[in-house]
């Protein structure tokens, strides 16, 4: 059976005419680190990811710099900053869709992933959308599959 | 096929100015056509290329590349904008003045990827608009880069092919006038701009508090970095004492930085613009094509009957004639095609330098007239736009082509003073 069959999919997701605060929230409430941009017809238009998020709420040159350990704190640009995106369509900042076939196997997915820099893929069945796998989840189905169990996780500072 | 190899070399310079498809793809599809239609035969298509341009550009980048990542080129950026406090006077001369300098030094494509970010920024925290200020920047880097053999590819061109012109000719010959012109066209610039860049006290307190230093502390390799650099600038001085081209210099500075501060040579093979090496590459079968098939002399004998001969209206027709296609089509592209031409006007004579001047003087300069004159003006609109601020080719148009004509005018009193 293929592995995304026994993977937990996420249903994240929201639809294309959404704003970025709107993506922004549904991408908090997931927990996962990429949502589905979806058109009328659940079919996978785009990512709004992590990184999405970020290049929206900070300034768009930061992505063209390398250096900025000299910089200091902000604290109300963030806010006016996220004001302004806010009311952005989705569409604006959101990427080309990585999606995966829930048939796909192991090694599909995992090349998939692999070449994935968001960490999350968004599962397809005849084009229409399934759910958003995390590869944390598809890398501890795997682990379980081969008997590996996880330790519980070390609590957080 | 003289007229297969003017047409492949007319329409691909036309597609690169409409910007239709990106411009290493026509290079080397135009390349290719004159290949396979047989203009040029596949040995000769391997001679036409310039291995000296493309070696110096490939050690630049990868110089440039590793030596960045240790953040001293911002550290000098935000230096200077702390020394201009809350002169915006002061701001654009210290901007136009490092740009000019790094690309003098370091190639003016380079130099503005390294200001212009960092300028957005400054910019942001100042709470001015940044397109003067980068409008500033482009506008002196291709001034700055006229100055040196290495400092924009219309002179890297011009240096790798004719061996008789020394690193330290193009400084003696070129740097002098390239000074006056940035200084004459930076003033014009500010009081252009000046209603544009007022600066509040606050705004420049908060850029005054910030610690340029930091990123350089946090780095493994600045001080290897910055000698291997320093010491390559300085050995392009004496290159041709110690009789090696330019392109061994700069290729031999890259190796020893490769060695001493390359972690990953992956990494550091990833700071080569490859879409530009290849661009030049295609370029130069191009030419060669053209070159073969005897187009390049019969621009060359026109042009001696235009001029009547005559050494100044030669140097004058080259000096503008390059300004207006590199406004046109873009500087590398015309200075691949112009090199060969003023190839063939020296053939009869000894060597006179004054029409190479002149083609420098003339690519470099009129790389301001238009966003696609220049490599560097093509990037610093990329970065514009990638940030939200776009620049419209109109906008850029308006100050780059009167920039262009003044900077035109005191590069032919010079030539008329000095050269000719």
């Amino acid at each position: 059976m293929s592995p995304l069959r026994q993977t937990r999919l996420v249903e994240a997701s929201v639809v294309h005419t959404a704003t970025f605060l709107e993506a922004a929230r549904a991408l908090f409430g997931t927990g996962i680190s990429a949502i589905a941009v979806l058109d009328r017809d659940r079919r996978v238009v785009g990512l709004f990811t992590d990184d999405d998020l970020l290049g929206g709420v900070f300034p768009a040159y930061l992505r063209e710099l390398r250096h900025t350990a000299f910089l200091r704190e902000e604290p109300d640009a963030l806010a006016a900053r996220l004001e302004e995106t806010g009311g952005d369509p989705v569409e604006r900042h959101m990427r080309e869709p990585l999606t995966v076939e829930v048939d796909a196997s192991t090694l599909h997915v995992a090349e998939r992933f692999l070449h994935s820099p968001s960490g999350a893929l968004a599962v397809v069945e005849n084009e229409r959308f399934l759910g958003m796998v995390d590869e944390v989840d598809f890398v501890e189905s795997l682990l379980s599959e081969l008997g590996i169990e996880r330790t519980d996780r070390p609590a957080s500072r | 096929m003289t007229y297969i190899a003017a047409t492949i070399f007319v329409i691909a310079l036309a597609v690169i100015a409409l910007e239709w498809v990106h411009r290493t793809k026509v290079a080397l599809a135009g390349a290719g056509l004159m290949v396979l239609l047989g203009v040029l035969d596949e040995e000769q298509s391997i001679e036409a290329v310039d291995w000296a341009t493309l070696g110096l550009l490939t050690g630049m980048m990868i110089l440039v590349g590793l030596t960045e990542r240790t953040g001293v080129f911002t550290y000098v950026a935000l230096r200077v904008a702390q020394l201009s406090g809350r002169s915006p006077l002061r701001l654009v001369f210290l901007l136009a003045g490092v740009t000019g300098l790094f690309s003098a030094f370091l190639d003016n494509l380079t130099a503005i990827l390294l200001v212009v970010p960092i300028t957005l920024l400054l910019a942001d925290v100042l709470g001015i608009s940044a397109i003067p200020l980068v409008l500033v920047e482009v506008i002196a880097s291709n001034i700055g880069g006229t100055a040196t053999l290495i400092g924009d590819p219309p002179n890297i061109m011009i240096g790798s092919h004719v061996a008789e012109l020394t690193f330290v000719d193009f400084i003696v010959n070129l740097a002098p006038v390239a000074l006056v012109t940035l200084a004459l066209v930076t003033a014009i610039l500010y009081f252009a701009f000046r209603s544009q860049l007022g600066i509040s006290p606050e705004r420049a307190a908060e850029v005054a508090r910030l610690d340029p230093a930091r990123d350089i502390r946090e780095s493994r390799y600045v001080r290897r970095s910055v000698a291997v650099l320093l010491g390559t600038i300085v050995a392009f001085f004496f290159h041709a004492t110690l009789q090696l081209e330019p392109a061994v210099v700069a290729l031999a500075g890259a190796t020893l930085l490769l060695l001493v501060a390359g972690d990953d040579v992956e990494d550091a093979l990833e700071r080569v613009e490859w879409s530009t090496i290849f661009f030049f590459l295609g370029l130069f079968v191009m030419v060669g094509g053209l070159e073969a098939r005897g187009v390049i002399a019969e621009v060359a004998d026109l042009l001696t009957e235009v001029t009547g001969g005559s050494r100044t209206g030669e140097a004058m027709a080259i000096l503008w004639g390059s300004a207006g296609g590199s406004a046109l089509v873009d500087n590398i592209p015309f200075t691949a095609a112009m090199i060969p031409v003023v190839d063939q006007l020296g053939e009869s004579g000894p060597f006179d330098d004054a029409n190479w001047w002149a083609l420098a003087l003339g690519a470099c300069f009129g790389g301001n007239a238009t966003m696609i004159a220049a490599a560097a003006n093509v990037a610093a609109a990329g970065v514009l736009e990638r940030s939200g601020q776009p620049i419209s080719f109109g906008r850029f148009l308006v100050v780059g082509a009167p920039v262009a004509v003044v900077s035109l005018s005191v590069a032919t009193l010079y030539l008329l003073l000095f050269q000719l």
